[in-house]
């Protein structure tokens, strides 16, 4: 195995940096310094010379992920170097690889973490800072977090160990359909959480808890607003007028 | 047979069409035409779309052809292309784009930077300007929250050499 | 009436740190309104108004995701600034802090919009790092990655720019037009609240990709509220 020319430190060398992955974003070539400092320490035990001037201008090339996906398309590309740089004939060149992956594993990890898991934490700690509670941001930090820094560690090592396989691995949790299902809970919570504010306003002001039921069409209604354009920003100063208006009038 | 959003983005099937475009036009079903996609790519691909959605990726040709003979006939298409060279190609081969959104084209060697996301040599613009002549309206938009900028009005700003 | 130093400095750390989550660094989500609220008021001695601001803000820009080279509205600058006014000014509260701290809210959400400005100055700032590196490549044997840690300084810049507009702005028109508006905001502020997240949860609802999505809200909503009508 290629592992013997890589130690375990280079690799946590790697994992750390792989927190800056965006720390450089340009609008040129997007997250292209990031996986070469990334990479860095890497390219320098494996190469040497003429060789790694040629591996840093390789991974200078275009790259843009999503930043957790990144780490099992960083682990397969150390992979792949180290076997370029003994000279093994691998299926996959490194910079076809990182070409092909890039993009669906960017949908995959925009789907996932930003459409799916966050908006998903959220409502569930909103619940508790709408009771006041401290522990709100903890346990968004707590929802979002585990599975952030399980993909971050599991996804390098699986694609260390496993190279440009590790996308059968990724693939084979079939990770979009899971993202849909997040939203779906996103959703209901959100339902949830709409009527729970609702009713401990109507039962503060004495307003008949049945009135709460017009809150739904308000919703679909804003919805239909912002789809058509209307800036959030707009919705809320207006909401907000029509509000101190109405409260002022009855 | 409806195209609810045919998109030039070098980036092909990513965040932005997936997670921003395919709610905003409710589209069906994914189509991206282009004659370099090697099978694993095309297998990688597949799995970025949840499995709700239809997928075809294959030659601008074929696919051509699959419009003709109706195969998207109750779909919602999200059609793609990585180029204006492909886009071009697809029009003459009868697929039916009447309004071209241009997401994101890579800056290269020889390329200008005319917004942050789009980089066109004179090859590009020629095959827009044959486009816009054949009755395609284009724009330029990376996601819908954006505001939407015209083809036309996109050439008359001054370009810093790069 | 003025906001004291100690106060703008601990915000400024807060900004930058929140600030360089949000896209630079780490993307532990401590830049989401609902943790940068709360954190800069606890910095700031009163945690609650945090949370206030972060309950407030969190679902309005939800669903604007940074996808590719898209920038989102600047929420976390937003909701850093808002809590520095909201603990810093509290004596135009005078004593109602929930109205205050809406206004100071409603105040900083237009003044967050340079956000975007300066997150996209600091990235096109960022292309020349790129040259730098290419420039040392062509010179030398090795090559200083390290120049990547200069677009952290960016990007730092950048959310700091934000929040000392968002403070600075926010501060003469909250002290002139806070008097005027909040009599009348004062009755209205607990509806106000929850318009907040009924605007936020409609803007998610419009751009999800989830089959009947409307059929799911409305129904969680009606037995969520069946359930707490009855019980």
């Amino acid at each position: 195995m290629n592992r013997r020319r890589l130690t375990l430190r280079c690799f946590f060398q790697v994992f750390l940096r792989t927190f800056v992955l965006q720390g450089s974003w340009n609008f040129e070539r997007l997250q292209n310094l990031g996986v070469l400092f990334a990479l860095a320490p890497a390219l320098r035990q494996l190469y040497a010379g003429k060789a790694l001037q040629d591996a840093y201008r390789r991974n200078l090339a275009y790259f843009n992920t999503h930043p957790f996906l990144g780490a099992p398309i960083l682990g397969a590309m150390l992979n792949l170097e180290c076997a370029r740089s003994e000279g093994r004939p691998e299926e996959i060149e490194v910079d076809d690889f990182r070409q092909m992956v890039m993009a669906p594993y960017a949908a995959i990890g925009d789907a996932l973490f930003w459409g799916g898991l966050r908006p998903f934490a959220a409502a569930i700690a909103l619940f508790f800072s709408f009771k006041g509670s401290f522990w709100a941001p903890v346990i968004f930090l707590l929802i979002f977090n585990l599975p952030h820094l399980f993909f971050r560690t599991a996804g390098l090592w699986l694609g260390w160990v496993q190279g440009w396989k590790v996308t059968e691995t990724v693939q084979r949790y079939n990770l979009p359909d899971v993202a849909i299902r997040l939203k779906e809970g996103t959703v209901v919570l959100l339902g949830g959480l709409c009527a729970y504010l609702t009713f401990q306003l109507l039962r503060g002001e004495g307003v008949p808890i049945f009135c709460g039921l017009a809150v739904v069409p308000v919703v679909l209604l804003c919805g239909w607003a912002t789809r058509k354009g209307l800036s959030t920003l707009l919705l809320v100063w207006s909401a907000t007028a029509i509000a101190v208006a109405l409260v002022r009038f009855f | 047979m409806t195209i609810v959003l045919a998109r030039i983005d070098s980036r092909l099937i990513h965040g932005q069409v997936l997670e921003a475009w395919v709610p905003y036009c409710k589209a069906t079903c994914i189509v991206v035409a282009n004659n370099e996609i090697s099978p694993v790519q095309k297998i990688v691909m597949q799995a970025a779309v949840p499995s709700k959605m239809h997928v075809y990726i294959d030659k601008i040709s074929e696919i051509a052809e699959q419009f003709y003979h109706g195969k998207f006939a109750d779909e919602r298409v999200l059609l793609l292309f990585s180029s204006s060279h492909d886009a071009l190609e697809a029009c003459r081969l009868g697929i039916p784009v009447t309004r071209l959104n241009l997401g994101n084209m890579h800056a290269g060697p020889g390329k200008l930077r005319y917004t942050s996301t789009i980089a066109m040599n004179a090859e590009d613009i020629d095959n827009f300007q044959h486009l816009t002549e054949s009755g395609v309206s284009i724009s330029v938009q990376s996601v819908p929250a954006n505001r939407e900028t015209r083809f036309s009005k996109l050439l008359k700003r001054k370009i810093p050499e790069c | 009436m003025l906001i004291s130093w100690t106060h703008l400095l601990i915000g400024g750390g807060a900004a930058v740190i929140t600030g360089l989550d949000r896209t630079a660094a780490l993307q532990f989500m401590i830049c989401r309104p609902l943790v940068a609220g709360p954190l800069t008021g606890l910095m700031l001695g009163d945690w609650l108004v945090g949370m206030q601001v972060g309950m407030l803000l969190e679902l309005l820009w939800l669903g604007r995701l940074p996808v590719g080279a898209a920038i989102p509205p600047d929420d976390t600058q937003v909701a850093v600034g808002s809590t520095v006014l909201a603990v810093s000014l509290a004596e135009i509260g005078d004593g109602n802090s929930l109205a205050f701290v809406i206004l100071c809210v409603l105040i900083a959400m237009p003044l967050g919009k340079a956000g975007q400005f300066f997150d996209h100055l600091a990235r096109a700032r960022n292309g020349r790092l790129l040259m730098r590196i290419e420039h040392t490549l062509d010179n030398k044997e090795g090559c200083s990655e390290y120049c990547h840690l200069l677009g952290l300084f960016n990007f730092g810049v950048a959310s700091l720019a934000t929040y000392v507009l968002i403070v600075g702005c926010g501060t003469p028109v909250l002290r002139y037009l806070g008097p005027l508006l909040l009599p009348s905001l004062t009755p209205a502020a607990d509806w106000v609240k929850i318009l907040f997240p009924i605007i936020g949860t409609a803007a998610i609802l419009g751009m999800v990709n989830v089959n009947r999505s409307i059929t799911l809200f409305s129904a969680a909503y009606a037995m969520a509220l069946l359930l707490l009508w009855l019980a």
